[in-house]
């Protein structure tokens, strides 16, 4: 199959993908289901390895996950190809529903429905903070708790960009693995 | 042009550090957007909340292209939204050299972990703050608005134990807020 033709492919086919799936994990299976299922380009060990390394990067799940198939796929311009068609239904979408917003946000009732809203709104946060809070305790609980209630601390306190926080944590992750990789080293 | 620009690297910024994957970084957006860049209040972040459950497409883009073209129509919104890729390009194509290079990246596991955790005490600082903004009565902080307290509450129990779909209880709460007030309107 032609490069330009895998190109083609792979804006579509991210395009349809952006516009139906509702979170970037939604859009995880679905790229699996159609790049190592449906059209084989790819392994599932190297799928394997570009989810894990999808949830490091920054950004979000579904942009960077096109770049990596695409760059898998036909380097560079497939890169450009799946990134782009994973982009502009949610641009384009999105534009129209501000447009409507600006439209309507004097709206008295509009406001009403909008503030009630935001009750689903926390609730959905609070269901989401409860699922993650579960999955990090699960195993050890001094180490996340410390965490949590560091970055707690910081956003309470400080008016500081998260920046530091987010370079902070990273920073964290990377002392409490090589502290792993050391006490493995020395267990043996 | 000079706005075109500024969207442009505050979108890259929020883009660089917007760790988490999902919903996970949505309070580091709120932070940049809302705190550090003032370009929405807490409320309006909230109305892009519920906007952005509406819309398919990562929380990252719906941002940059709500406060985009609010900002400076079409050019502004895409302006934001390639802001806010263009670190993701740069930093998952370094993984990617990583990964063939050095073939296990463990490392980037650890690091997530940490970055959840972060995460879990950031979402819980929103929820306050949110909480906050929508509770209290005109701002007023003896007036709790109990009703919204209670669907609040009611969401998050509907939410968790039966799984119905956050977007649907978001409309149910908007539509009841709509029509408590237009009842009490009627008879009071």
């Amino acid at each position: 199959m032609s490069k330009l033709k895998k190109c083609w492919i792979l804006f579509s086919t991210m395009m349809v993908i952006s516009s139906t799936a509702n979170s970037g994990y939604a859009i995880l299976s679905v790229v699996v289901r159609n790049f190592v299922g449906k059209h084989h380009w790819i392994t599932e060990e190297e799928m394997e390895d570009y989810i894990a390394l999808v949830q490091g990067a920054p950004g979000s799940i579904a942009i960077n996950m096109s770049m990596m198939v695409g760059y898998h796929v036909a380097s560079l311009l497939g890169a450009a190809a799946a990134v782009i068609g994973c982009a502009i239904p949610p641009l384009v979408i999105m534009l129209l529903v501000t447009a409507f917003y600006s439209a309507i946000i004097g709206n008295p009732w509009i406001d009403i429905f909008l503030h009630g809203m935001q009750a689903g709104v926390i609730a959905m946060l609070a269901n989401l903070v409860l699922g993650l809070f579960k999955n990090a305790t699960k195993e050890q609980k001094i180490y996340p708790l410390t965490i949590m209630a560091l970055a707690m601390a910081y956003s309470l306190l400080t008016d500081l960009s998260s920046i530091l926080l987010v370079i902070g944590c990273i920073l964290i992750g990377c002392i409490t693995f090589i502290t792993k990789i050391r006490k493995e080293k020395s267990a043996k | 042009m000079k706005t075109l620009i500024q969207l442009f690297f505050g979108f890259a910024r929020i883009g660089a550090i917007s760790f988490g994957g999902g919903h996970a970084s949505i309070p580091i957006v709120q932070r940049e957007v809302v705190e550090v860049q003032e370009w929405l209040t807490y409320e309006e972040f909230g109305n892009l909340l519920a906007l952005d459950e509406l819309t398919p497409g990562p929380i990252l883009i719906n941002s940059a292209t709500f406060v985009g073209s609010r900002i400076a129509g079409i050019p502004g919104a895409i302006a934001a939204s390639l802001g806010s890729i263009a670190p993701a390009c740069v930093i998952t194509m370094l993984l990617i050299f990583l990964l063939h290079k050095y073939r296990k990246l463990d490392i980037i596991n650890e690091v997530l972990f940490a970055v959840r955790c972060m995460a879990v005490g950031l979402i819980l600082v929103t929820i306050l703050r949110m909480s906050g903004t929508i509770f209290l009565m005109n701002g007023i902080s003896f007036q709790i608005d109990y009703l919204l307290l209670f669907m609040t509450a009611a969401a998050f129990i509907v939410i968790y134990k039966w799984q119905v779909s956050p977007l649907l209880v978001m409309i149910i709460c908007g539509a009841l807020e709509v029509s408590v007030s237009y009842l009490m309107k009627m008879f009071f």
